[in-house]
C-alpha cells in the first residue's frame, strides 16, 4: 500500500509537472469537502515543485499516509474517469499510469462485447499469428515462422499452453502433422526447468497440470499419427517436466510399444503413397496377388485429348495382374461355360481406396470335377507332389470340421480408371493376347455399385450368351463411388 | 476402442437367446454383464428368422430396444399372442435345458465323450451358415456415443459367409467431451445355459487363433474378453491386430494366443500378463483406424487350434522402467 501511495504521489507530481509543461491551469474538478481540497492544495503546492520549498521525501510520505483515505477516494473517483470527463482529456486519468498514451475511455471500463460480424468466429488467442497473406502458402516454412513469431513477440511466453494446443489444431492444415521436428519445436516453446518437481510436495500433487495436460497432448498427437519420438524428445521432456513427470511416462510407454508393433503388418503398404494412378495400381494388385511370380501388364495409359486438361482422360488407364498357374487354368476353361467380369471392389491402402475387377469363373458341379493326375515317374529329380503334414500319427488332426467356403477360379484382376464396360472391354481385348483361348469363351458383366462386396451368385444359371461379351449391367454409380473415395 | 461397451444398471433386458424363438427368461436379474447389455445399445444384426407362433417378443416383461425385424410372418402363420403360454414353454424349454446339462455332465465336458475334447486339435467355434449364426453376434458402433458411423451385418455369398459392412466416419460428437470418435465393433454374445447362467469357453488346450477371412485392406483388432463377473473385469479386455489383405481371395488369419496385449478401460496397461484361457466370455473385431469410408469384412468362420510349431509363452516382458514395483 505505502508503495502504491508513493507511486501515486510520483504520478501526481509528475501529473502536475506535466501540466505545467503544457502550460494550463489543471486544476482538478473533485467533488471533496474544502477540508480536502485545501490538503490537497497544499500538498500540491508542496510537492508539485522542485525548486520551490522542497518538502523532504520523508514528510511528503507522511503526508501521502495521512491523506490516504481521501486520497483513496481520490483515486478511486479518478480511476473511474468520471470527474474526468469534465476535465479535457489531456489529463492523466489513472493516477498510477503515467504514460502519456492515452485512449478515449478506459480500458477498465469494461467494453460491451462487440457485435459479431456475420460470419466471423471469435479468433482463439494467438491466432492472428497463424494469419497470413492470401497469397502466402500453408508449409512447414510458415509454420516455423509463426511459431517463431510468438516467442519473439512474447519472451515470457505467456499463454504458450493456448498456444501449443492451437498450433496442434493447426498442423494438418499445414501438412507437418508427421514432422518430428515440429513436435520438438512445439515442445521447446515450454519455457525449461521451470515445472520440475523440486521437492517431495511437488512430486506428490501434481505439479503444473495444466502444462503437463499440454505436453501430453503434444504426445498423443505425435502417437496419433504414427511419428516416433527420439533422444531429443526425450532430452526436452526431462529438461522441461523432469523424469518423474506424466509426459515423460507417456513418453517411455511410447517407445516401448511402438518399439514392439512397428513390424507387426505381413502386408506393409509404404507411407508415402505414389501420385500417379499407374503407380498406385501396380502397388495395389502387386499387394492384392500373393502369388510373386504374377506379372502386371499396363494395357493402357492415362491419355486425354485435350493435353492441357488433365483431370479428366478419355482414356482411363488399365493395368491387370495375372499368374502363370492362372494363365494355365484359364486355358483349360471349357469354353462352353461363360466366365465373368465382377466388380468394383474397394481396396483401401492406407486412407486411399482403389476399385478393381476380377475376372472369374463359377465353381463347376462335383460331378465336373476332375482331378489331374501327374504320373509319379514324370520327375525323376524331386517329388512333383509334396504331401507334407503336422500329423505324428493317425490321433493327430489338425484340420477344421468345417467345409470352407469354395468360390470358383479367379483368372485375373485388373484396375481401370473407369468402371464402364468400354474399359473392361478394352481390358478383356489386352488379354486375349496372352489368352488366346479367351477369344471363343463368352464373357459376361456383372458389374454392380453396392457396397463392396462380392455379389450373390444366382448358381450361374444365367443363359450365357454366345457372343461375347455382352453386357448386362446392374445399376452403376461409379462417379458417386469415386467421388466418395477421394472426399 | 473398448468405449463400445457400457453397462445400464437396473433395467430389465431382453437378450435373445443363441437358440432361435426363445425369448428370455421373465425373472431375469438385472445384473448382467455388459455384453448383455450392449444389446440396447444398438445391437444392428440382421433380421432373424419368423419367430415361432408361441410369442412376440413384446408380449412378455421387460422392454426391448432392438432394431430386428423379428416378426416377420406369413399372413397365414399369425402367431399366437398369449401371455400365459409364452411363460410355460419358457419353463419348459429352461428346465429341458438344465436337464440335458445334467446329462451331458455325465457323458462328458459339454456333451461329449472325454477322449474327444482331450485328443481335439481344432475346433470350430463360431461359423456362419445361416441366420441363427448371425444372431450369436451383436454390432455396435459410434452412434451409441453420438458418432456418424454405420455398419451392419448380414449373410454374405450363398449363406456361406458373414458380412459386416458399413461406414466409418470419425467426426467427434458434439458432446463437450469426445474428442475423437469412429469405431465399429462385432462382438459375440456370452454364451448362456439354462435359466440364463452364463457359460465361458474353454480353450485350454489350443494355442492360436485362426479365422478365415476376406477384407478390404483395412486394420481390425481382435479383442478377447474373460469372465466378466468380477466388476474390475468388465473393462479388461486382451487384443490384437489382424491386418487384411484385400483381394478376392480367402485370407488365413493365425493369431496365437501369446501374442495378445492386455488393455484396461481402452489403455494398454504396463503390467503385462498372459491370456488365460480356461474362461473366455467372447470375442469381437473392431475398427478404428481413422480412415472415414466405407468398409467390409467377410468371415468364413472362426475356430481354434493348437500349433505344435508355436511354443511361445508371452510375447510381451515387463520392463523394470515403467513397472519398478514387480522387479523388486
Amino acid at each position: 500500500m505505502r508503495l502504491l501511495r508513493l507511486r501515486e504521489v510520483k504520478a501526481f507530481s509528475q501529473g502536475h509537472a506535466a501540466s505545467h509543461q503544457l502550460g494550463w491551469n489543471w486544476t482538478p474538478h473533485l467533488s471533496l469537502s474544502p477540508k480536502g481540497l485545501k490538503i490537497l492544495a497544499a500538498s500540491l503546492s508542496c510537492c508539485g515543485c522542485p525548486t520551490g520549498k522542497g518538502m523532504s521525501w520523508a514528510q511528503a510520505i507522511l503526508l501521502a499516509r495521512g491523506l490516504s483515505r481521501g486520497w483513496g477516494g481520490i483515486c478511486s473517483t479518478a480511476l473511474t474517469g468520471a470527474p474526468f470527463s469534465q476535465v479535457t482529456p489531456q489529463a492523466p486519468r489513472g493516477l498510477h499510469c503515467s504514460t502519456a498514451a492515452h485512449q478515449p475511455d478506459s480500458p477498465l471500463v469494461p467494453r460491451p462485447p462487440e457485435p459479431q460480424r456475420g460470419l466471423v468466429k471469435a479468433l482463439a488467442p494467438h491466432e492472428e499469428l497463424f494469419r497470413q497473406a492470401p497469397d502466402g502458402v500453408r508449409d512447414k516454412a510458415s509454420f516455423v515462422q509463426a511459431v517463431q513469431n510468438f516467442t519473439q513477440y512474447n519472451v515470457h511466453k505467456r499463454g504458450h499452453v493456448d498456444f501449443i494446443y492451437l498450433a496442434l489444431r493447426k498442423m494438418r492444415e499445414y501438412g507437418v502433422e508427421r514432422d518430428l521436428a515440429i513436435y520438438n519445436l512445439l515442445l521447446d516453446i515450454f519455457p525449461k526447468e521451470v515445472f520440475r518437481p523440486r521437492n517431495i510436495f511437488h512430486s506428490i500433487f501434481l505439479h503444473y497440470p495444466r502444462q503437463q495436460e499440454c505436453g501430453i497432448a503434444v504426445l498423443e498427437q505425435m502417437e496419433n499419427h504414427g511419428v516416433m519420438p527420439n533422444k531429443e524428445t526425450e532430452f526436452l521432456l526431462t529438461q522441461i517436466f523432469g523424469r518423474k513427470s506424466y509426459p515423460m511416462l507417456k513418453f517411455v510407454r511410447m517407445k516401448l510399444w511402438f518399439t514392439r508393433f512397428k513390424n507387426i503388418n505381413p502386408f506393409p503398404v509404404p507411407r508415402d503413397l505414389p501420385q500417379d494412378p499407374v503407380d498406385l495400381a501396380r502397388l495395389a494388385l502387386r499387394h492384392m496377388e500373393p502369388d510373386l511370380s504374377a506379372r502386371v501388364t499396363v494395357y493402357q495409359m492415362p491419355l486425354s485429348k485435350d493435353s492441357t486438361d488433365a483431370t479428366d482422360p478419355t482414356e482411363p488407364h488399365i493395368i491387370g495382374i495375372q499368374s502363370p498357374d492362372q494363365q494355365a487354368a484359364l486355358a483349360h476353361h471349357d469354353p462352353a461355360r461363360p466366365i465373368f467380369i465382377e466388380g468394383p471392389f474397394s481396396l483401401w491402402l492406407r486412407d486411399k481406396c482403389v476399385y478393381y475387377h476380377i475376372l472369374r469363373a463359377d465353381l463347376l458341379p462335383p460331378e465336373e470335377r476332375e482331378v489331374e493326375e501327374i504320373p509319379e515317374e514324370w520327375n525323376l529329380y524331386y517329388p512333383m507332389q509334396l504331401d507334407l503334414a503336422y500329423g505324428r500319427s493317425s490321433w493327430d488332426d489338425y484340420e477344421f470340421n468345417i467345409d470352407e467356403v469354395e468360390e470358383g477360379p479367379v483368372f485375373a484382376i485388373c484396375m481401370a480408371g473407369a468402371h464402364d464396360q468400354a474399359t473392361l472391354a478394352k481390358w478383356i481385348q489386352g488379354l486375349q493376347e496372352t489368352n488366346p483361348t479367351l477369344a471363343r469363351i463368352p464373357v459376361v458383366f456383372r458389374l454392380s455399385a453396392s457396397s463392396g462386396e462380392l455379389l450373390a451368385s444366382s448358381s450361374g444359371l444365367e443363359e450365357p450368351p454366345l457372343t461375347p461379351p455382352e453386357g448386362r449391367e446392374e445399376e452403376e454409380n461409379n462417379q458417386q463411388r469415386q467421388q466418395q473415395s477421394q472426399s | 476402442m473398448a468405449l463400445v461397451h457400457k453397462l445400464l444398471n437396473g433395467t430389465y433386458i431382453l437378450r435373445k437367446c443363441p437358440k432361435p424363438g426363445v425369448a428370455s427368461c421373465p425373472f431375469l436379474s438385472t445384473r448382467f454383464a455388459d455384453y448383455c447389455s450392449s444389446s440396447l445399445e444398438k445391437p444392428v444384426a440382421a433380421p432373424g428368422k419368423a419367430p415361432s407362433q408361441r410369442k412376440t417378443e413384446g408380449n412378455l416383461e421387460g422392454h426391448h430396444q432392438r432394431e430386428v425385424a423379428l416378426d416377420i410372418t406369413s399372413p397365414e402363420d399369425k402367431p399366437e399372442v398369449s401371455f400365459d403360454k409364452a411363460i410355460k414353454e419358457e419353463i419348459k424349454d429352461h428346465f429341458r435345458r438344465l436337464k440335458d446339462d445334467i446329462v451331458n455332465h455325465w457323458i462328458g465336458p459339454e456333451g461329449r465323450p472325454l477322449h474327444e475334447v482331450l485328443m481335439e486339435q481344432a475346433k470350430v467355434v463360431w461359423q456362419f451358415r445361416g441366420k441363427e449364426d448371425l444372431d450369436k453376434w451383436i454390432v455396435t458402433s459410434d452412434k451409441t456415443i453420438g458418432g456418424r458411423s454405420e455398419v451392419f451385418l448380414k449373410m454374405g455369398r450363398n449363406n456361406q459367409s458373414a458380412l459386416l459392412y458399413g461406414t466409418l466416419s470419425s467426426e467427434a460428437p458434439q458432446d463437450g467431451e469426445s474428442g475423437r470418435s469412429g469405431y465399429c465393433a462385432m462382438i459375440s454374445k456370452i454364451p448362456t445355459g439354462p435359466f440364463e447362467r452364463k457359460r465361458f469357453y474353454d480353450w485350454s488346450q489350443f494355442n492360436t487363433l485362426y479365422l478365415r477371412v476376406r477384407g478390404d485392406g483395412r486394420p481390425w483388432m481382435v479383442n478377447i474378453r474373460e469372465d466378466t463377473d468380477i466388476i474390475q473385469r468388465k473393462d479388461q479386455m486382451y487384443s490384437y491386430f489382424m491386418f487384411t489383405r484385400g483381394g478376392p481371395y480367402w485370407q488365413e488369419v493365425k493369431i496365437p494366443f501369446s501374442k495378445f496385449f492386455f488393455s484396461n478401460r481402452g489403455r494398454i496397461r504396463d503390467a503385462q500378463y498372459k491370456l488365460l484361457l480356461d474362461k473366455i466370455s467372447s470375442i469381437g473385431f473392431t475398427l478404428a483406424d481413422k480412415v472415414d469410408g466405407p468398409f467390409f469384412l467377410e468371415i468364413d468362420f472362426i475356430g481354434v487350434f493348437t500349433d505344435p510349431a508355436h511354443t511361445e509363452e508371452f510375447a510381451y516382458e515387463n520392463s523394470p522402467e515403467l513397472n519398478p514395483r514387480l522387479f523388486k
